[in-house]
């Protein structure tokens, strides 16, 4: 074992000798918890390829860190009183990495490929409701939509309709996916199983930008490991930074640990056409019941806040509703109300992640001090799906209760709404599992959708909001906080409300 | 021996078939719809079809099986549910750091774990052998991430000597190795210790002795020999398993190896690629079989392959 070690220690030595001079340049590296399946952006469900794909894509809009909306490739967007067409007003100085110069006429290809059918791609529904896409002149482009689309804009700012050069679309093909050439800061340059390198572009439109010369994003899915890569400074970044060693990367003069909010939503989808789930005191009696703030405490090591509307305040057209208070004297006296002096049996559903299952048994407790009995039963990702999406006939659905989440990834309280709770949503179109239908809320949801005014849209979200808080078709439970570790050499990263990473304006020194 | 080798690969052949069908039948017997999963919340009917294609989950399953024993001998495994990349090139780009991770790994652990192990049987009883088996008991009772996290504390974070994780050089070797080879040094230490010291017990080593052979002959040729065999299958079930890539090294050091794609490709039900992996994993641990029971042939002459 000596020789060993005197051998590691030798090593170790020279190491050290040739490792000082890699500070010179400004290389960022960012450690991430897995890996970055692809990045072919119209294909891609994950926020950490999105991530990547933001260092080197762009769309015709953008969000920035607290995800409002930002004009990227077009300028400016004007649209109809109806909300069913939009003209794009496109920059004129932006090139693709590849020399291809980003027009119109790029919109166009990238557009119709997505709406290809035959494409099969995964973000299509991002562009579902485009009718056709006409080219103006070589800087306007016009999308005409079949059905009025609100939020259009903001579909236009996700990463699933970035714009990618149409001459390397041609070139690769299906390939696209790991040969990524697009107009943003960082022009790619390797995909290697759990890293993607990617490099300064010296032609990017945005003048003084990027500041650091080169990108990498690593996949280290071992919270330990990742933590030890920021300590000895081979990542300047790293997310998620888990909140048990939140306290540990405090005590260390060289970092910051960064704690911002998210979109996503957590609440338990109750069945609002079951019984006991029909009767809205039963409802409001499982909001009175659990306390929330012990919930954050219990579940997210204290990293979250309470969720006090349907969706969460970094949304677009959010509106305040105030809190269910924890009550459980008031929860009983609902429930007896209501019918149910004893308390009722029922199953909770819910994923089979430690998070998920240290979710439920504490709701499990919180309810069986009203009275209510609940069987935990956490289901694989395939029951699931199965359970809950594939049910053809609301009368079919077997789901009682189920712990979720969801995060609205266009920004927009359309998307945070609409698919869970309008009634038109039912599985198998979209995600309404609780069976919630208000004819008064579809009309406020969809009039949201009907018009891309923000003012009118603003009314009708607000409105959306209030009935469904009333109406309690969930268990309210919180917003999650995002945690991430970085050195205090970096400045200008951001983790973004919906997990993404930014790294446009990243400087190091 | 060739017409050892050769019975031995039918049999392999036959132990590989048996293998295909419950790789085959796994993801048709789990619960729920994989397509459904694979296709994600945002897929349409026709796109789901369009996955459960893919996964070849269409048809009676007798026709699935045989379609999928044609692609697969013809080195088709499909392509990736994640990465949608061909699962023959996934599990390429993942084998060869695996490969060098173990052969490092294998490398001292084995020329350590001898040394110690025949250090132990000849000094049987005295403080070398005693130091030397509580070292090896604590080398396989240390939890590889706990061990794996502990190097990475001293040696990266506070002495700031060697990486943390990756493949990049030499220098991503150290520690890794060290944690992957740590039980197996310990193991074979153990291993070879007693089978020397039954062995050293035998008439034909006390006759050495007689003769007056050295010390030394009667230890290293003698006693060694006969004493290694039961070690070299040892080596080689313990290079089958590291072969396979190490779930927890490779992810406590985030090497790219075909550990943590089978990780990652649980925790994504990348279904394709768990199989091909499954398949892999299978057959290499067959063919090391294969190669370790002709090893015993050149180890000990008097063995005869039948």
């Amino acid at each position: 074992m000596s020789q060993l070690f005197s051998k590691v220690v030798l090593g170790g030595a020279l190491a050290l000798l040739s490792a000082a001079p890699a500070l010179a340049a400004k290389d960022l590296v960012i450690g991430v918890d897995s890996n970055m399946p692809h990045l072919d952006p119209a294909n891609t469900n994950d926020t950490l390829s999105q991530s990547v794909e933001r260092t080197m894509y762009q769309g015709l809009f953008g969000f920035d860190k607290d995800m409002k909306l930002i004009p990227a490739l077009a300028e400016k967007v004007d649209s109809d009183e109806t909300a069913t067409e939009f003209t794009f007003h496109l920059r004129h100085d932006v090139t693709f990495h590849d020399g291809t110069p980003f027009n119109a006429e790029a919109v166009k290809v990238n557009l119709e490929r997505v709406m290809n059918p035959e494409n099969h791609l995964s973000r299509r529904s991002l562009v579902s409701m485009v009718s056709h896409v006409d080219v103006v002149d070589p800087y306007t482009v016009k999308f005409v939509l079949s059905q009025p689309f609100g939020a259009f804009v903001n579909n236009m700012a996700h990463p699933g309709t970035f714009m990618i050069s149409p001459k390397a679309l041609a070139q690769y093909g299906k390939d696209i996916a790991t040969h990524p050439v697009g107009t943003g800061p960082f022009k790619f340059v390797s995909f290697a199983t759990d890293t993607v390198k990617t490099t300064k572009y010296e032609s990017y439109w945005k003048p003084g930008l990027p500041k650091v010369d080169s990108v990498t994003f690593k996949s280290v899915p071992e919270n330990g490991s990742r933590f030890a890569m920021l300590q000895t400074g081979e990542a300047q970044f790293i997310a998620p930074l888990p909140a048990e060693l939140v306290k540990a990367a405090q005590g260390i003069p060289t970092l910051n640990v960064v704690i911002s909010p998210s979109i996503i939503a957590r609440y338990v989808a109750l069945n609002n056409m079951r019984k006991p789930f029909d009767d809205v005191r039963v409802r409001e009696a499982l909001n009175y019941a659990v306390d929330k703030n012990a919930f954050i405490k219990i579940v997210f090591s204290g990293y979250a806040e309470p969720l006090d509307a349907p969706i969460p305040p970094k949304l677009a057209f959010y509106s305040k509703q105030g809190e269910w208070p924890y009550d459980p004297a008031k929860a009983k006296a609902l429930l007896a109300e209501a019918g149910y002096p004893d308390g009722f049996s029922a199953e909770l559903w819910g994923a089979t992640s430690t998070l998920a299952k240290r979710a439920m048994e504490f709701l499990q407790q919180q309810f069986a001090a009203v009275g209510v009995k609940i069987t935990v039963s956490p289901l694989e990702a395939g029951v699931s799906t199965a359970k809950l999406w594939n049910v053809q006939k609301p009368e079919d659905a077997t789901m009682q209760m189920d712990f979720t989440a969801w995060s609205s990834s266009t920004g927009d309280a359309d998307w945070g709404l609409r698919p869970l709770l309008d009634s038109k949503s039912f599985p198998p179109n979209l995600f309404n599992i609780a069976y919630f239908h208000s004819a008064e809320a579809d009309k406020a949801i969809e009039a949201g959708l009907g018009s891309a005014d923000p003012a009118k849209r603003a009314v009708a979200y607000a409105e959306a909001q209030k009935i469904i808080w009333k109406d309690a078709p969930w268990v309210f439970l919180s917003v999650d906080q995002l945690i991430a570790g970085e050195s205090k050499r970096l400045s200008g990263v951001y983790y973004m409300p919906d997990g993404g990473i930014l790294t446009e304006e990243a400087a190091l020194n | 021996m060739l017409a050892f080798i050769l019975r031995r690969l039918a049999g392999t052949v036959l132990v590989l078939l048996t293998v295909s069908v419950f790789v085959f039948g796994f993801v048709r017997l789990l619960p729920g719809d994989p397509a459904r999963l694979v296709a994600g919340p945002d897929a349409t009917a026709e796109d789901v079809a369009a996955v459960r294609a893919d996964l070849g989950l269409e048809g009676p399953v007798w026709r699935q099986y045989v379609r999928y024993i044609g692609q697969t001998l013809r080195g088709d495994l499909g392509r990736s549910a994640k990465t949608r990349q061909p699962v023959i090139a996934e599990i390429g780009a993942r084998f060869m750091p695996t490969l060098w991770l173990t052969l490092v790994a294998m490398g001292w652990s084995t020329l350590f774990g001898l040394a110690v192990g025949v250090l132990s049987g000849v000094k049987r009883g005295r403080w070398e052998d005693q130091t030397a088996m509580v070292l090896a008991v604590s080398g396989v009772s240390f939890p590889s991430f706990w061990l794996g996290l502990l190097l990475i504390d001293l040696f990266s974070v506070r002495l700031g000597w060697l990486p943390t994780g990756g493949d990049d050089d030499w220098r991503s070797f150290v520690l890794p190795s060290i944690t992957l080879g740590a039980g197996v040094a310990a193991v074979l230490a153990r291993f070879t210790r007693s089978a020397f010291v039954e062995v050293a017990g035998e008439d034909y080593v006390r006759t050495a002795r007689a003769k007056g052979v050295p010390e030394r002959g009667v230890i290293w040729k003698h006693a060694l020999r006969n004493a290694l065999i039961p070690v070299v299958t040892m080596i080689g079930l313990e290079f089958g398993f590291l072969l396979g890539g190490s779930i927890v090294v490779e992810t406590v050091f985030s090497w790219p190896g075909l550990g943590r794609l089978l990780v990652d490709s649980v925790s994504f039900r990348d279904y394709p690629v768990i199989q091909a992996e499954i398949l892999l994993f299978s057959t290499e641990f067959v063919l090391i079989n294969l190669v370790v029971d002709v090893l015993y042939a050149v180890v000990n002459p008097e063995i005869r392959l039948r």
